[in-house]
């Protein structure tokens, strides 16, 4: 054991067992946002022994405040954020096998990566691509730590295959219209926190102290001095169909994940989510007016102007995106807005 | 009596941190339609429910003395 890992080392919950423990590891991180490049930094800094990090998007100036890996060159040169935090991380600790990949985390890329995997964690924006983990983890038996926030608001749990619920016994449905980053604002205390529980039960599953790992579901809300947990015994549900008895891993099918389209020879690409449903149109368009954007709107549906393009959602949650022809830069585009 | 916390956005479409009221006898299903209607809460059918500090479904009834709270998940990352 070297010099590098010795005060991780002196911590008794870890120890030389534990630190041999960590460095034979592989963690897949989904989404390389501002969760996923804390989480990503401390387990690099850890020393786990293998790190596969993915996401689709590329580095803007909005993104520096909180996401800690990047820089204002890689903004200058627009980076996937996937390509940027892996040049950062080789920098930070070169015993580390880091790969990236910069893609969409479909259900079919996500069942590609879990062989080998000892834990999943979640960095993502949207309850879709977290659906499609949740049930990637029960069919391969992989831990994952869901985490997220939003403003000053921010949440954590541990999810288990055969031991805890898992988050479909939570939602039971993926909520439509979750609040973003985009369009709640975000400050990066509130990331830090939700990576510190996050990464502290990584730690725990890595080093395979699974009575330390917590049980509780974490919220709290640093600028409202709020801070909770609850216990989750009751939660698990026997019908559940990504880890109950009959179950069918629902989010791992393509008929349940949401559509783009191209539409021809108009430069736009058209969304439809996977489950529709009534959104608020009215709420919608004032939160993005309060943000700054340019809003349109009438009954049926809000018309905003983001830079280059302009989105159009309907009532049903479908939306068409105008000015590009890129089917995953478009449903990027649309889960900032409706997460 | 009952204490009602709301998290995150709720918090400020209610306008307070908690409502004290009676809702002993009412499933949390029931609770959530009558705070949504009242209050124009958004998204209700999706937010997590606890009472007494441990999760709630949508069926449980609710007695006299439990505080309740409505968490809403996020999903900015």
């Amino acid at each position: 054991m070297n010099e590098r890992y010795s005060r991780q080392v002196l911590f008794p919950g870890i120890g030389k067992e534990g630190q041999e423990k960590i460095s034979k590891k592989h963690v897949l991180i989904i989404g390389a946002g501002a969760l996923g490049s804390g989480s990503a930094e401390i387990l690099t800094r850890a020393g786990v022994g293998r790190l596969t990090i993915v996401d689709r998007d590329y580095v803007e100036a909005s993104n520096l405040q909180r996401q800690q890996l990047y820089t204002e060159e890689d903004v200058a040169e627009k980076l996937p954020k996937a390509a940027a935090a892996e040049k950062r991380l080789k920098a930070i600790n070169s015993d580390v096998e880091i790969n990236a990949i910069i893609g969409d985390a479909t259900p079919e890329l996500l069942e590609e990566l879990a062989a080998g995997v000892d834990l999943m964690l979640d960095a993502t924006d949207n309850f879709e691509t977290r659906m499609a983990m949740n049930d990637v983890s029960q069919k391969y038996n992989i831990p994952w730590i869901y985490g997220a926030c939003v403003g000053s608001y921010g949440m954590s749990f541990s999810i288990i295959p055969g031991k805890t619920p898992c988050l479909n016994c939570l939602l039971r449905t993926i909520p439509l219209q979750g609040m973003t980053c985009d369009t709640g604002g975000i400050i990066s205390p509130a990331v830090q926190m939700v990576i510190a529980h996050q990464t502290a039960e990584a730690l725990k599953m890595l080093v395979e102290d699974w009575d330390a790992v917590r049980q509780t579901f974490v919220s709290f809300d640093l600028w409202r001095n709020q801070y909770t947990s609850l216990k989750m015994s009751k939660a698990k549900f026997a019908g559940c169909l990504s880890c109950g008895e009959d179950r069918t891993y629902p989010y791992l099918d393509s008929e349940n994940m949401t559509k783009t389209t191209v539409l021809c020879g108009r430069d736009t690409v058209q969304i439809r989510p996977s489950k529709s449903g009534k959104i608020s149109l009215e709420q919608l368009a004032g939160q993005l007016s309060t943000l700054g954007y340019t809003v349109k709107g009438n009954p049926y549906l809000v018309s905003v102007e983001m830079g280059e393009e302009r989105m159009v959602i309907f009532q049903d949650g479908r939306a068409l995106i105008h000015g590009t022809k890129d089917l995953t830069h478009a449903k990027t585009v649309y889960q900032r807005i409706l997460g | 009596m009952n204490k009602i916390l709301f998290f995150a956005h709720l918090r400020d479409a209610v306008g307070e941190e908690f409502l004290c009221l009676d809702a002993s006898g009412k499933t949390v299903a029931q609770l959530k339609a009558e705070l949504s209607e009242k209050y124009d809460l958004p998204r209700m059918d999706t937010v997590m429910t606890a009472i007494n500090e441990e999760f709630a479904s949508n069926d449980e009834v609710i007695q006299d003395g439990d505080e309740i709270a409505f968490i809403p998940p996020v999903s900015g990352g």
